[in-house]
């Protein structure tokens, strides 16, 4: 393996972005080709994933990592679409109509990003129609919802109900404080997860099955 | 041996006559004492994260058949209503709040006014409370009553809440931090703040039910608090996802800003101490969340570091120097921290999420009962209160009390804030199980 690579995916996993941005720089200067850089912050994200599903790491340490990934990716992905290299999947996330909490859905987002989702990232009090037009216009294999309050629950069900009702042909993935698998199979969601790291497993899951 | 049969006897025939005797303030006392109480006290309403919402309060005035009057909002961040004497006498309530003289959009709560919440229900807020709303529908509210200052916090049309809006100052430099720059919203109390104090501590001092209040300054890196609300230009680290960072790529600013923050806080308690000390009971040090549904947000070996040592020395002044009971409230799975709570010296802990991973309450109980109070834990406020039937809450609130009650250490409270949409039935379910429990139906 290329040395810049492996600085760039140990640089993404402890969230030292000066140094990302270094040995980013450095692959594309080495003309190493832009799949494997991408596979090297891939890499880097999953090890943070995987500590963090396992409380050796903390929110703290994911956005650290997050924001070391988004500096080498905004880099990277000039390269990635003159190379024509676009992720498989693409995801329409946002936080439900009437809830303005994204700490959880960002790092949602993130993490997809790094596991090379294609993310639409709609932000927060997102109406149901928005994200049904959104999901239309990416063809998003995937949506993700997010709700962290009791009040705003009604409005995540309203949300997936509509989905169904225009028979999009979108998975759907819910989280958020409040929400629990038995919701999601309440509701008819196709997915649900506890934390961000899941949430790729999840994401995976539902784009495979497919 | 003799003697001590003769003690035990003395022991239970008195406390069986100070049963009879309890008024709120003394059942609160015993409960925290780790003592069996005549009953278990209950709270709502005592502090900014034991509340009810303002439509929730205003529904259960209806239900008990109290003079209608729009309700006044006591906190418009998360819109709590004030549990006026007349409802906290039905729903038998041990607990009254002194708050802070300001509220967390920076304004003090005075002159009353009318305002309509877009939800449809007319309220009373202080005459400081200025919004404006957009074309879609949501509304803003400015720090301090000053509409020349950005909005602080944004309430969406179908939303029941204000969140925070992050104000970042646009010469902020992550590179560069001042720690005075996120000390700004700490000072010594004035003289405004000791007269409010005062006057507050005089109307409560001969009063039946114990005292809540929350410390001024001593909370420490909460969350809701970070991106100052209260100010009209806030500077420094304001943003919720810079402070996590913050904290884990600069700890040391961290530890500045909290050494600080607390040699202020210290100050301030002593004048607290002098003015109304003897009124108040319970002081809500710290509400920082350190717990998720399922882990924690920063790891034990930061909680340690960053937080216990300042912990310890605003708990050590108040054990040293007053006869108040500290109050640390903390969300979600925390389990891995109560070690570390009770070592920091909080005498209470609270919303006790039971439903968090690992926060049985059999096991918290048998574990930490003895050494901490649980002051919350009594019904699930994202399951079964909003969305159960009024059986399951019953059920819920009956088995939790059985848990915590036994040998004190427990203060009725559902976990967290009663939020909106609630149903009544549910909320009124609650109350008659604890009461029930109590042997006061």
């Amino acid at each position: 393996m290329i040395a810049s690579l492996q600085i760039l995916t140990e640089s993404i996993k402890t969230g030292k972005r000066k140094e990302a941005k270094a040995a980013t720089e450095a692959a594309i200067e080495a003309n190493v080709p832009p799949e494997e850089i991408l596979n090297a912050l891939s890499s880097g994200m999953a090890d943070v994933g995987r500590r963090f599903k396992a409380n050796e790491i903390f929110v703290p340490e994911v956005l650290v990592a997050a924001r070391a990934m988004q500096t080498s990716m905004a880099l990277l992905e000039p390269l990635l679409v003159k190379s024509g290299i676009e992720p498989e999947h693409t995801v329409v996330i946002g936080t439900v109509e009437g809830d303005l909490h994204d700490i959880g859905k960002n790092l949602v987002a993130m993490m997809l990003k790094g596991a090379n989702f294609k993310v639409v990232d709609l932000g927060t009090n997102v109406p149901a129609d928005k994200i049904i037009e959104a999901v239309q216009q990416h063809n998003a294999q995937l949506t993700a919802l997010s709700a962290l309050l009791t009040t705003t629950m009604p409005a995540m069900q309203q949300a997936v109900e509509k989905i169904h009702e225009k028979n999009i042909p979108t998975k759907i993935m819910i989280g958020g404080a409040p929400i629990t698998q038995e919701f999601a199979n309440d509701i008819g969601a196709d997915g649900y997860a506890a934390d961000a790291a899941s949430a790729v497993d999840v994401a995976r899951q539902l784009v495979s099955a497919r | 041996m003799l003697q001590d049969n003769w003690f035990l006897r003395a022991e239970r025939f008195f406390s069986l006559f100070d049963q009879r005797l309890m008024n709120s303030r003394q059942r609160l006392r015993t409960a925290l004492e780790h003592q069996q109480a005549d009953r278990v006290p209950i709270d709502f309403g005592s502090s900014f994260i034991t509340g009810i919402h303002c439509s929730v309060v205003e529904k259960l005035r209806q239900y008990y058949g109290l003079e209608f009057r729009p309700v006044k909002i006591c906190e418009p961040y998360q819109m709590l209503g004030e549990i006026e004497d007349d409802l906290a006498d039905a729903l038998q309530l041990d607990v009254q709040p002194i708050f802070p003289q300001r509220t967390i959009f920076g304004f003090p709560n005075e002159n009353w006014k009318s305002w309509m919440a877009p939800w449809g229900q007319e309220v009373l807020v202080s005459e400081h409370f200025h919004t404006f709303t957009d074309n879609t529908g949501d509304t803003f509210i400015f720090p301090k009553g000053d509409c020349t200052a950005p909005p602080s916090g944004r309430l969406p049309q179908s939303g029941f809440f204000f969140d925070t809006i992050e104000r970042i100052d646009p010469e902020f430099d992550e590179e560069n931090l001042k720690v005075d720059d996120n000390l700004e919203e700490f000072g010594l109390m004035t003289d405004e703040e000791a007269a409010y104090w005062q006057s507050q501590s005089e109307r409560l001092r001969d009063g039946n039910r114990a005292v809540n209040i929350h410390l001024n300054g001593t909370c420490l890196g909460d969350i809701a608090l970070v991106p100052a609300p209260f100010l009209t230009h806030p500077k420094g680290v304001r943003g919720v996802a810079q402070w996590y960072m913050t904290a884990a790529e600069q700890p040391e600013f961290v530890m500045e800003l909290f050494d600080r923050q607390t040699e202020i806080a210290l100050k301030n308690m002593e004048r607290l101490y002098q003015i109304a000390g003897d009124v108040i009971d319970v002081v809500v040090v710290c509400g920082t969340d350190f717990g998720t549904q399922t882990s924690l947000f920063f790891g034990v070996h930061q909680v340690r570091e960053i937080w216990l040592p300042r912990y310890q020395r605003i708990n050590n002044w108040i054990h040293e120097h007053t006869h108040w009971r500290t109050f640390k409230h903390s969300c979600g799975a925390v389990k891995p921290l109560i070690e570390t709570f009770i070592e920091a010296g909080f005498d209470i802990l609270n919303p006790v999420q039971c439903s968090a991973e690992g926060m049985d309450p059999k096991l918290l109980k048998e574990k930490y009962g003895s050494r901490i109070t649980f002051w919350g834990g009594g019904v699930n406020t994202q399951k079964t209160l909003p969305f159960g039937t009024p059986d399951q809450v019953r059920e819920e609130v009956l088995s939790r009390c059985e848990i915590f009650a036994p040998g004190g250490g427990f203060v009725f409270n559902s976990i967290h804030n009663i939020q909106a949409l609630t149903p009544t039935e549910n909320v009124v379910a609650m109350f008659d199980a604890v009461h029930a429990f109590n042997g006061t139906a």
